[in-house]
């Protein structure tokens, strides 16, 4: 293994071609890369799985009736997301604050924030793609359910599941924004660690942007690629959940 | 037993039909003929009750649909099938599409105890699935996906799909529209099969061979509203509206 690293590339190529072996050369404190993991995942799962409950029905809602405003809530939802994810994590920064609403609650740089900001920020794609995909199943099949004598729950259900590829694209997407997300965790999280080097409020993005700009490119790119797998095989976990919906 | 009483119908400011009035009783077949556009779907998602009507009633057994509360409806309701032109299935396998009425009827808990009961087993499908399955001739499909089926068979799933609740009345929208002879002739002998059961058949199509074929009576939507209701032979040799007679000569021509 090549020990003599000059430059910069070598110094960024080097655990490509053996990823593993540098981990037990870095200066990691026991349990550092698993606690930011750790958290990464807890703040992203938890903010995606509220988001889900809520964007779900109110997507169903949004499909299934008419009411005055829809078209402006539709266009709130729509443009929630390109919210800038540093905004949004200034407005909960405000709002979980001393002063804030939510001041009293005592949340500010803790992971309950990041989950407030992450919800903030999965919701809206969730809501959009899942309204698209649920609008976009074919009226035939509502008026097959319906006319089968089902009620409108069961139409609902029904059309639920012929959307659910769509459906399960929009959580996927939801979690995409909110684990690769840095500017609002690092707002409202403040990128902590314990004295012995335990995250409580750092994140694998976070984390990154900090090694990175300290020079440690190898640790950096270490977390970098935890995060890729993470993402990869909770997608690969969802789409073949979908896909045993279709059998039965 | 099924009854449409003066019925009246409009898309925003366009009228459908009016003063329309048509009966079906058990064990009876009723074609309703007349040209494409008419409003003879208008006419048939009216009498499953699910399009409110502007004006009129229907009546099932003496009870109006749309004089009971919202929760009496859904039983009246869930007395008719229906079989659209299309045959727009659900996801899943033949018998899971076929059940789909069966299983909508049952309590939440009852649903979720056969769901598990299915996923533990595989051995929960009712009888009357097969049964309807049977009727269509299509009892060897019933485990393939929904998805990988013909036009025509799955048509002929749509249709034991509304009979396998065993309703009371049966309404066929154009069922045959899109299907070859073969197709056509398995649909025609579920027709009769219907008939025989005691189900009472409102089949709209603009195939007057078929009404010939099936019907017991034969009701003529041209225009507005109907213009003959009488037994089939008769509509067809010497009906007694002048309209009528052209429509079924192809002199007229929409």
């Amino acid at each position: 293994m090549a020990k003599r690293i000059d430059g910069r590339i070598t110094v960024l190529l080097e655990p490509l071609m053996h990823p593993l072996v540098p981990v037990f050369d870095l200066p990691f404190r026991d349990g550092y890369v698993w606690s930011i993991t750790y958290v990464s995942l807890y703040v992203s799962l938890v903010a995606v799985t509220l988001s889900t409950l809520v964007s779900i029905p109110v997507a169903v809602v949004m499909a299934f009736s008419q009411f005055p405003g829809k078209q402006f809530v539709k266009s709130v939802v729509n443009s929630g997301m390109g919210f800038p994810s540093v905004v949004v994590g200034l407005a909960v920064l405000f709002v979980v604050s001393n002063q804030g609403p939510l001041g009293s609650m005592n949340l500010v740089f803790t992971r309950e924030a990041m989950i407030i900001s992450q919800f903030v920020l999965a919701t809206p794609p969730i809501t959009a793609i899942s309204l698209a995909s649920i609008s976009g199943v074919n009226g035939r099949v509502r008026d097959a359910a319906h006319a089968l004598g089902g009620t409108r729950l069961d139409v609902a259900l029904v059309v639920l599941k012929e959307a659910r590829y769509g459906i399960a694209t929009a959580i996927l997407a939801g979690f995409g924004r909110a684990i690769s997300e840095v500017g609002s965790v690092l707002i409202v999280g403040g990128n902590i660690t314990s004295a012995d080097g335990i995250s409580k409020t750092r994140t694998l993005t976070t984390a990154i942007q900090l090694e990175a700009r300290q020079g440690q490119y190898e640790t950096a790119m270490i977390l970098g690629t935890i995060l890729l797998a993470l993402v990869l095989v909770i997608n690969v976990i969802v789409i073949r959940f979908g896909d045993q919906g279709v059998s039965r | 037993m099924l009854r449409a009483i003066d019925l009246a119908q409009s898309y925003g400011d366009e009228l459908v039909f009016r003063e329309l009035s048509l009966e079906v009783d058990t064990g009876e077949v009723v074609a309703v003929i007349g040209p494409s556009g008419v409003g003879k779907s208008t006419l048939l998602r009216t009498l499953a009750l699910t399009r409110e009507p502007d004006d009129g009633a229907v009546t099932l057994d003496g009870t109006a649909a749309w004089s009971v509360d919202k929760s009496e409806r859904l039983p009246l309701r869930r007395r008719i099938g229906m079989v659209f032109q299309e045959a727009s299935l659900f996801d899943g396998s033949v018998a899971r599409n076929v059940e789909y009425g069966l299983r909508v009827r049952r309590s939440w808990s009852d649903r979720l105890r056969s769901e598990l009961h299915s996923i533990l087993s595989s051995n929960g499908t009712a009888d009357a699935v097969y049964d309807a399955l049977d009727v269509v001739d299509l009892v060897d499909k019933a485990d393939q996906q929904a998805g990988s089926l013909s036009g025509g068979e799955a048509q002929r799933v749509s249709f034991a799909r509304a009979l396998a609740y065993d309703p009371d009345v049966l309404l066929l929208d154009e069922p045959t529209s899109d299907l070859d002879p073969r197709n056509t002739a398995v649909i025609e002998d579920a027709i009769d099969a219907a008939r025989n059961r005691g189900i009472g058949v409102v089949v709209a199509t603009h195939d007057m061979h078929q009404a010939e074929r099936v019907a017991d009576r034969v009701a003529v939507l041209l225009g507005d509203t109907v213009t003959e209701t009488g037994p089939t032979e008769r509509i067809f040799e010497e009906a007694s509206d002048a309209r009528t007679r052209k429509f079924i000569s192809g002199e007229l021509v929409y």
